[in-house]
């Protein structure tokens, strides 16, 4: 993003909320139909002890659950590429655990794993592992034919192949999968959270309802959302780092 | 000077009667040549001729057909035992855009599992003969089409086989530049003393740089007419309009001719 493009953004931002506040203000909105912004603000810092502990907690699991999911969908991705029979095998089985919406497994997940931590990391592991394991598959099968004939030329086994050519040609998709993957790992984690959980964001959330405290629901989202757009905003600038050639 | 085209004894190619059937087309047809070590041999032909299914056999990509013999230094072998053995360069130059130009030259020797730091080495002393000192830490988006021609022959002269296989490669380049990368790889080839394979469709490149011409049939390959260029090396750009030249071009040019009116009328005129 170019300095241009990001003072528009912030314009644009500051625009909008202040749009929100009128309305909000001008028209006497009712807090569970929409507080003011600066309702919402003084919320989030009268609250912040509390908020603060529970971003902490949902912010464990979504970055817990993203490393052990980024690295199973690159590795599983791996493996079906360097052993092919094992592809044609397990390659169906893994489409159609996929084809279900990864929160219909929270019930199940939840009774596995318990209410704590590991249930919201097992279904944030899921739900980056898919992402990350399609988009490393579509990469590492992207590549050009006549380049992996260069390298058999030269000697290259499959193995030597992978690490010279697939697995490079691939991060460009491997990197914008774990793009997407950072908001979901966020949404997944509160989603669970709201299912059953002892802490947490979601867990906020949820509570706030139940006391109708409408105001305290808006502070606990926009914490969420400035902790997903850091956690996407970081991974997408690693990502322009790293692959530099696009 | 070329070397000796008729007196080794051994030749370091031998194709004999090699054929190749892709489902219902058949590729190549009894296609036989002898390469000599040293010998710069340059093969011409209408398009979809098999050129390039030839070049994959060499290379070892594909396995022709049963029947015919392929030889490499004295030894009859599968094309799959090739893989490895002869220096290949497709086309396109298929660079790989996350490795700078010191790197993609080195690629085939890492695969080879030689030290990456004395391949470096090696490749930095060998830049500025590429024309390409000064260039070592950029990548290929950096790069003119004909450096990067430069970048993908430097990668094929540091794999160092006795057999080089150039698919075409200057075919993507403007004239200009091309007649001076002919003359460059002339020179090059001088000094390394290797033996190539080249593949082309212009008639003018082929006589430039060989020792031999070998003109394909149209689909099926054979060859149609064996050529040998006996023009003084080291060669001039002056040679193209002298009168030895243009009697070899006139044979050339009535053997493809006749092949390109063949395919034309069969209409199959497919590409390779």
């Amino acid at each position: 993003m170019n300095a241009t493009a990001a003072v528009r953004g912030a314009v644009g931002a500051v625009l909008i909320l202040a749009l929100w506040e009128t309305l909000a203000r001008g028209l006497a909105l009712p807090a569970y139909t929409l507080p003011a912004v600066s309702q919402i603000l003084a919320a989030v810092a009268e609250h912040r002890s509390v908020l603060q502990a529970a971003a902490l907690v949902t912010g464990f699991e979504a970055l817990t659950g993203y490393v052990i999911g980024a690295l199973a969908g690159i590795g599983v991705a791996t493996l079906l590429i360097l052993a092919r029979p094992l592809r044609a095998g397990a390659l169906p089985l893994l489409l159609a655990i996929n084809s279900v919406p990864v929160v219909a497994w929270s019930p199940l997940v939840l009774l596995w794993f318990g209410m704590g931590v590991a249930s919201k990391i097992v279904m944030v592991a899921l739900a980056v592992g898919f992402t990350v394991f399609l988009s490393a598959l579509a990469g590492f099968d992207r590549v050009d034919r006549r380049s992996v004939d260069l390298m058999r030329s030269f000697g290259a086994g499959r193995f030597g192949i992978f690490w010279r050519l697939r697995l490079p040609a691939a991060l460009p998709l491997i990197a914008a999968g774990l793009r997407v993957a950072t908001v979901r790992s966020l949404i997944v984690a509160i989603v669970t959270e709201m299912l059953g959980a002892y802490g947490g964001l979601g867990w906020i959330i949820y509570q706030s309802v139940t006391l109708i405290d409408f105001v305290q629901v808006w502070a606990a989202i926009l914490v969420a959302s400035m902790l997903s757009l850091a956690f996407f905003g970081l991974v997408g600038a690693l990502e322009r780092r790293l692959i530099f050639w696009r | 000077m070329g070397m000796p085209v008729s007196s080794s004894p051994s030749p370091l190619l031998e194709l004999r009667g090699l054929s190749k059937r892709f489902g219902t087309v058949q590729a190549l047809d009894g296609f036989g040549l002898d390469v000599q070590p040293g010998e710069f041999v340059t093969v011409v032909g209408p398009s979809g001729c098999g050129k390039s299914t030839l070049f994959n056999i060499v290379a070892g990509l594909d396995e022709p057909d049963d029947g015919g013999i392929l030889r490499f230094k004295g030894r009859g072998c599968h094309a799959k035992e090739l893989l490895g053995q002869v220096s290949f360069m497709p086309q396109r130059d298929l660079l790989l855009p996350w490795r700078n130009v010191v790197d993609n030259a080195i690629l085939a020797n890492e695969i080879e599992g030689a030290s990456r730091r004395e391949a470096r080495a090696k490749a930095l002393a060998m830049l500025p003969e590429f024309g390409l000192a000064g260039f070592e830490t950029q990548y290929p988006h950096q790069l003119s089409g004909g450096m990067r021609q430069r970048v993908a022959l430097m990668r094929t002269f540091l794999f160092e086989r006795e057999l080089m296989l150039l698919d075409e490669p200057f075919g993507a380049l403007d004239a200009l530049t091309r007649s001076m990368m002919q003359r460059w790889l002339l020179d090059v080839w001088q000094r390394h003393r290797r033996t190539i394979l080249f593949i082309t469709h212009d008639v003018d490149e082929a006589i430039f740089l060989g020792d031999r011409v070998v003109v394909m049939t149209a689909r099926p390959g054979a060859v149609k007419l064996m050529r040998a260029v006996n023009l003084p090396r080291p060669r001039a750009p002056d040679l193209l309009t002298s009168p030895e030249f243009t009697a070899i071009k006139r044979e050339v040019l009535d053997a493809i001719e006749e092949e390109a009116m063949k395919s034309f009328i069969s209409g199959t005129a497919a590409p390779p």
